[in-house]
């Protein structure tokens, strides 16, 4: 049997300064593939194969996770499994850890990269959520230099992202959650295997006395991208965390979604599901 | 242009000449007449495909042959037979009942073994994450799981 990928032209290029010349010209410039678990999933299932496809697995220099003073550092080739199974990052970032561990299953977790998840931009990527709770940063290079783009707008649209034609994610720079606590949850119809429904992640620092002093909440598969509940973030900042603050979060998030009915759930199985998830986080603090 | 890799295949190098955009299931059965590898449903949803690069399963029907770097040890049913954990296992599984039509069951063999050179004793909820990626449609996971514990006590203490 012919696969439709079997179409395409292939470039592999051995380092990224090749392959960031390659992106540069638009005689040469071809569909970033990483591990290609999304992608060739897409083409077998219909989606036009473009004409030309970029490799970029193997490309050591991308392919390492370094723990910085105050953040950690994840190249673009890095895989889920790379990071499920880190011992050094999971303390700092456990609710991406969480997510990485959800992909698919461990046949994809083998493969798939955490920058081909991002870039893919599916709303129900299950590792979006998990970055955006981070407040850290994307770093996109060209040939023409290097800038770094915050997650909370990478993200730009269905299916969109903020990186240029001739760009390539190089790095993800994810703060360490330090005294915050993190959380992540994903609800399926199946634990593997299963594209998400809905999956929440969160990053909350509550004080002894049980005042919220930071929160960051995020939300998959409710929007055309993963979302930020800015106002939920608003309503629980400064405050004492009570179980009336914790009934308020839970009904300020399901009313600040507007999610979608598609063959995975139903918009109101989703809206209500997105307010017992930040339930979930917050009583998770207690 | 064709792409050469050249890997460490079922143990015996070999050296492959193939168009980039094949996937590493399709070299596997039509060019090097490795059949064990099954497609099942072609979208890494289903396992059947399954085999291990350097160790680890993967989805052959989602990964372009080129893709594999050179000097990457593959294993295949074919080559997992061979080994004494592999026979160990294959023999739980019919012990244990746990072979219906059998079209998953080199992938299910494939992952069991890659959990259990990891982890010799993996408990009930590490099987099931292991096998998370390998779908039977015929029975359930019951005697498969069942399988994979009697493969662990079996090969425990046993010298490769």
């Amino acid at each position: 049997m012919t696969c439709p990928a079997e179409t395409a032209s292939y470039l592999f290029p051995k380092t990224l300064r090749e392959a960031l010349a390659l992106q540069a010209d638009p005689a040469t410039r071809g569909k970033i593939l990483a591990g290609g678990t999304d992608l060739m999933a897409q083409w077998a299932a219909g989606v036009p194969v473009p004409p030309r496809i970029l490799v970029l697995r193997g490309l050591r220099e991308l392919e390492s996770i370094r723990i910085l003073r105050d953040e950690i550092e994840i190249g673009t080739g890095v895989t889920h499994a790379l990071i499920r199974d880190c011992a050094e990052i999971r303390p700092h970032l456990p609710a991406l850890v969480a997510a990485s561990s959800s992909v698919g299953a461990t046949q994809i977790q083998a493969v798939g990269t955490l920058a081909g998840n991002a870039a893919n931009a599916s709303p129900a990527g299950d590792t979006a959520p998990a970055l955006l709770v981070t407040g850290g940063r994307v770093r996109l290079a060209s040939a023409s230099g290097v800038r770094e783009v915050p997650l909370t707008a990478f993200w730009t649209g269905y299916r969109q992202i903020a990186a240029r034609p001739d760009e390539i994610i190089t790095h993800f720079l994810l703060p360490k959650r330090g005294r915050a606590r993190e959380r992540f949850r994903k609800i399926g119809t199946r634990r593997a295997q299963a594209i998400s429904k809905i999956m929440a992640a969160s990053r909350i620092r509550i004080l002894p006395d049980r005042t919220v002093e930071s929160a960051a909440i995020a939300l998959g598969s409710v929007a055309p991208t993963a979302i930020r509940l800015d106002s939920v973030e608003a309503l629980l900042t400064g405050k004492k965390l009570t179980p009336a603050l914790i009934n308020k979060a839970e009904a300020l998030a399901s009313d600040s979604v507007t999610p979608i009915a598609d063959i995975r759930s139903t918009a109101e199985y989703r809206r209500w599901i997105a307010g017992r998830l930040v339930r979930d986080a917050l009583e998770s603090l207690l | 242009m064709n792409i050469h890799r050249s890997w460490k295949l079922n143990g015996n190098r070999v050296a492959v000449s193939v168009p980039p955009g094949r996937r590493l299931l399709d070299l596997l059965r039509d060019d090097l007449r490795l059949t064990g590898a099954k497609e099942g449903c072609g979208e890494g949803e289903c396992g059947a495909c399954t085999v291990l690069l350097d160790g680890d399963p993967v989805a052959s029907c989602l990964l372009l042959a080129a893709q594999v770097p050179d000097g990457a040890e593959i294993l295949t049913i074919e080559g997992v037979e061979r080994t004494r954990l592999g026979r160990v296992i294959q023999q739980a599984y019919i012990d244990a009942g746990a072979v219906q039509c059998g079209f998953c069951i080199p992938g299910m063999v494939l992952s069991s073994y890659a959990l259990l050179k990891r982890n010799p004793s993996p408990s009930t909820a590490q099987i099931k994450t292991a096998l998370a990626g390998n779908l039977c449609r015929c029975t359930g996971y019951v005697k498969i799981v069942k399988a994979v514990r009697l493969a662990a006590r079996r090969a425990k203490g046993a010298t490769p």
